[in-house]
C-alpha cells in the first residue's frame, strides 16, 4: 500500500533532482538541439553561471532575500505567538485573523500588494504622507537606489512573503509555547523575573529545538522562492528582486538554455541539500 | 499573561499595568490591520467605479457599492472556465492524493519493514527541496507522457507533489491518535487487515483525512509555478496563471477594480474552506504539528 506513494516520490521527487544535476553537465540549448544534440560539457555551465553578473547579483539576493524575509517573520512569530497564546477577551477572534494570510493564494497576494505598493495610489505612501513621515512618496518597486545588496524594492517582495508567512510562523511558535511546561513560569514569576526577562531567559532557550526547525523550514522556503518576485517583478526592476529561482526559470523557459538553468537549480540543491538533511534526521531520529 | 493579573488584583490605578495593557492591544491592533489591511484594499477597489479608484489620493471608503467591476471581468477574461478548471484539477488532486496518501501513511504507521526509514527520508526530502529544482525533468517527463496541455499532467503532478506532507501529517496521525489496541481487538475478532483498515481506522481517522485533503486541494489551487508550465493553453488554464497573465497583458492600472474582484473571486474558495476549518486549525494542529 506504501508503493504508490513511494513510486510517485521517486519519480516526482529523487528522479527529478537527479536529472538537473545530468542536464547541468550536458550542453542543452534547445535552439541547438537539433543539430548538436546534447553532448557533455563537464562543468562549463557551473563556469558559464559564475562569469555571468545576472547570476551573481541573483545569488547574492537570494541570500539577502531569505536573511531578511527569515529574520523578520521569525522576530514578528515570536511576538504575534505570544499574543496568540496570551489570556483575553477576544482571543479566539485574533487567532481567526491572523491565520487568513495562509490562505490567500499567493498569487492574489502579490497582485492586491502591487496595487497597494502603486507609487501615487499606495494607502501606505498616504497615511505615512498625512503623518508627514514623508516629503516624496516612495517608490516601493521601482526605486532603483541600493544599499549593501538591499534595496526598497526587495524590501517591499520581503513584506509580501512576510505577510504571506506569518500565519505558519505564528501557529508553528504557538505550537511551541503551548508544549513547554507551565510550572517553570510560576517559579520564574515568584523570583521576580520580569516578563521580558521570563521571555529571554527561559521562553526562547526552551524554544530553541522549536526555533531551530522552524528556521531551517523557512529557510529551505526562502532559498527555493519563487511566485511573489516572479509574479510582482519578474526579478526587476534592473535585476534587484531577481533570485535564483527566478533566473533558472527565465533561462529555461525564455531562453531555452535548461543546461544553465540546471546548473542554476543544482547549486539551489547544493545550498539547501545540507538544510534539508538535517532536518531529515531529527525527523527521522524523532520517529523511528 | 499579564492582562488577567491587571483585571484581577487591581484595586487602585495602577499606572504601570494600565500602560501595559495598552501597549499590548496596541500590538493586537497593528498585527489585525497589517494581516487586514490588503485583504480590506481588495474588497473595497473591487467595488469602485473605474473613476473612483483612480482617484490621487486614493479614496478609502467607496462612496458607492458597485458590481459594475464584477460584471467587467467575465467580459475582459473567461474567468469562470478558469475558476472552473481550478475546481476540477483541485478536487481530482485532493480526492486521489488522500487515498494514495492514507494507504502509505497507515503501513508507515503501523508496520516496521527493512527500508522503511529510507523511504520516510526518501518522502521528506522529496517535500524539503525547493520545487524549482525539478521543473525541468518533470516537464519533460510529462511531455515524454503526452501529458502537457492536459487537466491529466497536472493533477499527476500535484498529487506527486502533495503526498509527502500528506503521507507524514497522516502519519503522525495515525500513531498519535489512533490506538493499535483497537486494531488488535478487531483482528482478534476476526477481521482481515483490510477490514481492520476500512471499518475502523478509517472511520476514526476522518479529521485527519479531511484535513490533509484541505491542504492538498488549497496547494493545487494556490499553486502557480506548475500551473503556468504545465498547461499554457487557454482553455485549460487554472485560475492563478489566469490572473498572472491578466497583469501582463492589461497592465497598469488600467482596469484595476476588475483585476480586483477576480483577485476576490480566486481567494474565496480557499477563504471558505479556511472558515469551516479554522477552528481546528489552531486547536487541533497546532497540538498535534510540532509534537510529530
Amino acid at each position: 500500500m506504501v508503493g504508490p506513494a513511494f513510486i510517485m516520490s521517486l519519480f516526482l521527487g529523487i528522479y527529478p533532482v537527479l536529472d538537473t544535476f545530468r542536464i547541468s553537465l550536458l550542453q542543452y540549448d534547445l535552439l541547438r538541439v537539433v543539430n548538436e544534440g546534447t553532448p557533455f560539457v563537464g562543468l562549463q555551465n557551473y563556469r558559464e553561471a559564475f562569469q555571468n553578473p545576472q547570476f551573481i547579483q541573483a545569488l547574492i539576493n537570494t541570500i539577502v532575500f531569505t536573511i531578511i524575509a527569515v529574520t523578520v517573520v521569525t522576530s514578528l512569530g515570536l511576538v504575534v505567538s505570544q499574543l496568540l497564546n496570551a489570556e483575553y477577551r477576544g482571543r479566539g477572534v485574533v487567532r481567526m485573523i491572523a491565520m487568513i494570510p495562509w490562505f490567500v493564494p499567493p498569487v492574489v497576494a502579490s497582485m492586491i500588494w502591487l496595487w497597494m505598493f502603486q507609487t501615487d495610489r499606495s494607502p501606505i505612501n498616504h497615511v505615512l504622507r498625512e503623518l508627514n513621515l514623508i516629503n516624496t512618496n516612495i517608490k516601493f518597486l521601482t526605486d532603483t537606489r541600493t544599499f549593501a545588496f538591499m534595496s526598497i524594492p526587495m524590501f517591499s517582495v520581503s513584506a509580501v512573503r512576510v505577510w504571506g508567512g506569518l500565519p505558519f510562523v505564528s501557529l508553528f511558535l504557538l505550537a511551541g509555547l503551548q508544549s513547554l511546561p507551565k510550572d517553570i513560569y510560576e517559579a520564574a514569576k515568584i523570583d521576580g523575573a520580569g516578563q521580558l526577562q521570563r521571555f529571554f531567559l527561559i521562553t526562547l532557550p526552551l524554544l530553541r529545538p522549536v526555533l531551530s526547525i522552524l528556521l531551517v523550514l523557512l529557510t529551505l522556503g526562502g532559498l527555493g522562492h519563487f511566485d511573489i518576485n516572479y509574479v510582482m517583478t519578474k526579478g526587476g526592476p534592473q535585476g534587484l528582486t531577481n533570485i535564483l529561482s527566478i533566473l533558472s526559470y527565465q533561462q529555461a523557459f525564455v531562453f531555452f538554455r535548461f543546461d544553465l538553468a540546471s546548473a542554476i537549480s543544482t547549486l539551489i540543491i547544493v545550498l539547501t541539500a545540507p538544510l534539508a538533511a538535517y532536518y531529515i534526521v531529527n525527523q527521522v531520529k524523532d520517529q523511528a | 499573561m499579564s492582562v488577567r493579573v491587571a483585571q484581577s488584583s487591581s484595586t487602585s490605578f495602577d499606572l504601570v499595568k494600565f500602560l501595559k495593557i495598552c501597549g499590548f492591544v496596541l500590538l493586537i491592533i497593528i498585527l489585525v490591520v497589517f494581516i487586514l489591511l490588503p485583504i480590506y484594499w481588495m474588497i473595497k477597489s473591487s467595488f469602485q467605479t473605474n473613476f473612483e479608484i483612480r482617484a490621487n489620493p486614493p479614496i478609502w471608503f467607496p462612496r458607492s457599492f458597485n458590481i459594475q467591476a464584477y460584471r467587467d471581468v467575465s467580459v475582459l477574461l473567461p474567468i469562470w472556465r478558469y475558476m472552473g478548471n481550478s475546481l476540477y484539477v483541485s478536487l481530482a488532486t485532493a480526492i486521489i492524493a488522500s487515498f494514495v496518501a492514507t494507504a502509505a501513511a497507515y503501513v508507515l504507521a503501523r508496520f516496521r519493514f527493512p527500508g522503511a526509514i529510507f523511504i520516510l527520508s526518501t518522502i521528506l526530502f522529496t517535500q524539503l527541496i525547493p520545487p524549482i529544482t525539478r521543473v525541468f525533468p518533470i516537464y519533460f517527463l510529462i511531455e515524454d507522457l503526452g501529458l502537457l496541455n492536459t487537466r491529466t499532467g497536472l493533477i499527476l503532478a500535484y498529487v506527486g507533489f502533495s503526498i509527502p506532507y500528506a503521507v507524514l501529517l497522516l502519519r503522525g496521525y495515525f500513531k498519535g491518535s489512533i490506538p493499535p489496541a483497537i486494531e488488535e481487538a478487531a483482528l482478534i475478532d476476526g477481521c482481515t487487515w483490510f477490514q481492520v483498515f476500512g471499518h475502523v481506522v478509517l472511520p476514526m481517522s476522518l479529521p485527519g483525512i479531511v484535513a490533509v485533503s484541505v491542504f492538498t486541494f488549497l496547494g493545487a489551487w494556490n499553486d502557480f509555478l506548475w500551473a503556468s508550465l504545465l498547461v499554457n493553453r487557454g482553455q485549460l488554464k487554472t485560475i492563478q496563471v489566469g490572473l498572472a497573465d491578466f497583469t501582463g497583458e492589461l497592465g497598469g492600472i488600467s482596469h484595476i477594480n476588475a483585476f480586483m474582484a477576480a483577485c476576490v473571486m480566486a481567494a474565496v474558495p480557499a477563504l471558505i474552506l479556511f472558515f469551516l476549518i479554522q477552528r481546528w486549525m489552531v486547536d487541533g494542529l497546532s497540538t498535534g504539528a510540532v509534537k510529530s
